[in-house]
């Protein structure tokens, strides 16, 4: 698999070279400061899922930082572990995502999924157009890695971007759903299915890229065994919040 | 969970036992209140009259007790529900790749904090970028829920305990709270008159009573009885296993 997906070697020696340097950087033992995530950019994270008058304690914002080290801890060690198994050296985004469908947080392989895809998109327009725009996206296909994954992207559904963002958002009807359904919040996916299918297509466009089907699914349909339970809340008369659906129907597309 | 769980159970026959008298006071049982307490002490001669009362009290505070239960729980499921579409929206219109929440840097480094961790590709830190972002969110978001029930506006450390003590996806965040924060949490339930503590709360006492009203019970007053024991247990026992085994002892 390795030898014919140059993009990932391309990818590991970049990361040979920042593991290099960061060896390097982390001969001396890790700071105190180094451990956490920067505490203005979790304060500015939990600030946007919180109301106006809310406010947050300074043990509260320590506590995320301590609980988001933890959590990039307990992924990074699952992925790696699956590497180990497999006799790879580099953790790939792959395995991240396999890491934490398997321990728990199936909720976030699909948004993540699609973050990727987008992510891999914006690295191939960027490289082959060799400008700095970003949000700039070409019509036409490239040559390099990127434009490969792009070009197999289209041509599994339509050539047009926005027609392709209509096809993936309404389950193009070529592409069966994904077989390895989240059973942690059962309960809460049984509530919202039309979350669930409307952005299926995204991990069979991985499946089809570089004859990865077989290794993608293979890989999660065991490692879906996470815990079936959810959130227990309850407690006092909560505020009644004003449930708006709006937000799902509105799709920016370009 | 285990350990967690141990004491969870004496917290909650605590809480309960405090939690039964607040039940009666908001509502319009307070009345009646006076008037349960001392039947119970009562010679048994007195309970006839009672005990229709008395069941009817309690089915009154179970029934109310559910509803506010399923109400919070919908309430808290739709917010999760916007919450994970709302994820889906920004991703969706990300424009902007090159700049992200976190630093890569940052996290590369606690990857590597890991001697096993060898090489890293260049997108791992970037999934892991968005990845936190969205762990953050909810993690905040469910402990401001937590923050709401208790009717306060700070959000506090017990409240991201007691988000990590509901969910079990964070059961590896467990050894980052004090046990004491855990056991805040804990006391903290009964005075926002948490329902699913009342749950057993409320079979406890009618488990008590049921005894001693069907034995001095008359014909009349036994057959009504029966349907109301019939009717409070098939909830209690689909949820707790406790109220199996005092209906056996009855």
């Amino acid at each position: 698999m390795e030898a014919g997906y140059p993009g990932t070697a391309a990818n590991g020696a970049a990361a040979d070279g920042n593991g290099g340097a960061q060896q390097a950087a982390a001969a001396p033992a890790i700071r105190e400061q180094d451990r956490l995530m920067p505490i203005a950019n979790v304060i500015r994270i939990m600030r946007r899922v919180l109301p106006a008058h809310a406010k947050i304690s300074d043990d509260a914002k320590e506590t995320i930082q301590e609980c988001v080290s933890e959590y990039i801890s307990f992924i990074t060690g699952e992925a790696n572990e699956r590497c180990q198994r497999e006799q790879r050296k580099t953790i790939t985004a792959e395995d991240v995502l396999w890491a934490m469908s398997r321990l728990g947080f199936d909720d976030y392989v699909e948004p993540l999924g699609v973050y990727l895809h987008r992510y891999r998109e914006f690295e191939g327009e960027s490289r082959g157009v060799g400008v700095g725009v970003g949000a700039a996206r070409g019509d036409h296909h490239h040559g390099h890695v990127g434009g490969m994954l792009k070009s197999r992207a289209q041509g599994s559904m339509v050539t047009h971007h926005d027609m392709q963002m209509h096809a993936a958002m309404y389950g193009g009807g070529a592409v069966p759903p994904p077989p390895h359904p989240p059973p942690h919040h059962h309960a809460f996916h049984q509530l919202m299915p039309p979350h669930h299918g409307q952005y299926a297509p995204p991990y069979d466009m991985y499946g089809g890229e570089h004859g990865m089907a077989a290794y993608y699914g293979g890989m999660y349909a065991p490692g879906s065994g996470g815990d079936g339970s959810g959130s227990s809340g309850s407690g006092g008369a909560g505020t009644p919040q004003t449930v708006n659906f709006e937000h799902q129907h509105p799709f920016g597309y370009k | 969970m285990e350990p967690s769980s141990q004491p969870q159970p004496a917290i909650g026959v605590v809480a309960g036992g405090s939690q039964v008298y607040p039940a009666y006071r908001p509502a319009a049982t307070v009345p009646t209140a006076p008037a349960v307490i001392p039947a119970g002490s009562q010679p048994a001669p007195s309970f006839p009259a009672n005990p229709d009362q008395l069941s009817a009290q309690h089915q009154l505070v179970y029934q109310q007790a559910q509803q506010f239960h399923q109400q919070l729980q919908q309430q808290q499921q739709r917010q999760l529900q916007q919450f994970w579409a709302e994820r889906l929206v920004d991703i969706e219109q990300t424009t902007d790749f090159k700049n992200h929440s976190l630093p890569l840097a940052r996290i590369k480094k606690i990857m590597k904090a890991d001697e096993d961790v060898r090489m890293i590709s260049a997108e791992a830190p970037v999934i892991f970028a968005k990845a936190c972002e969205i762990f953050i969110l909810e993690l905040t978001l469910r402990s401001w829920m937590h923050t709401e029930e208790n009717k306060r506006r700070t959000l506090q450390k017990n409240d991201i305990a007691a988000a990590i003590t509901r969910t079990d996806m964070y059961d590896f965040l467990v050894d980052i709270v004090p046990r004491d924060d855990l056991k805040e949490e804990g006391v903290g339930l009964p005075r926002a008159g948490l329902p699913p503590l009342g749950v057993p709360a409320d079979s406890y006492p009618y488990g008590y009573y049921v005894p001693q009203q069907q034995v001095p019970g008359a014909g009349i007053a036994y057959g009504g009885q029966q349907g109301h024991p019939g009717y409070l247990w098939q909830d209690p026992q689909e949820q707790q296993e406790e109220p199996p085994a005092e209906q056996q002892s009855d």
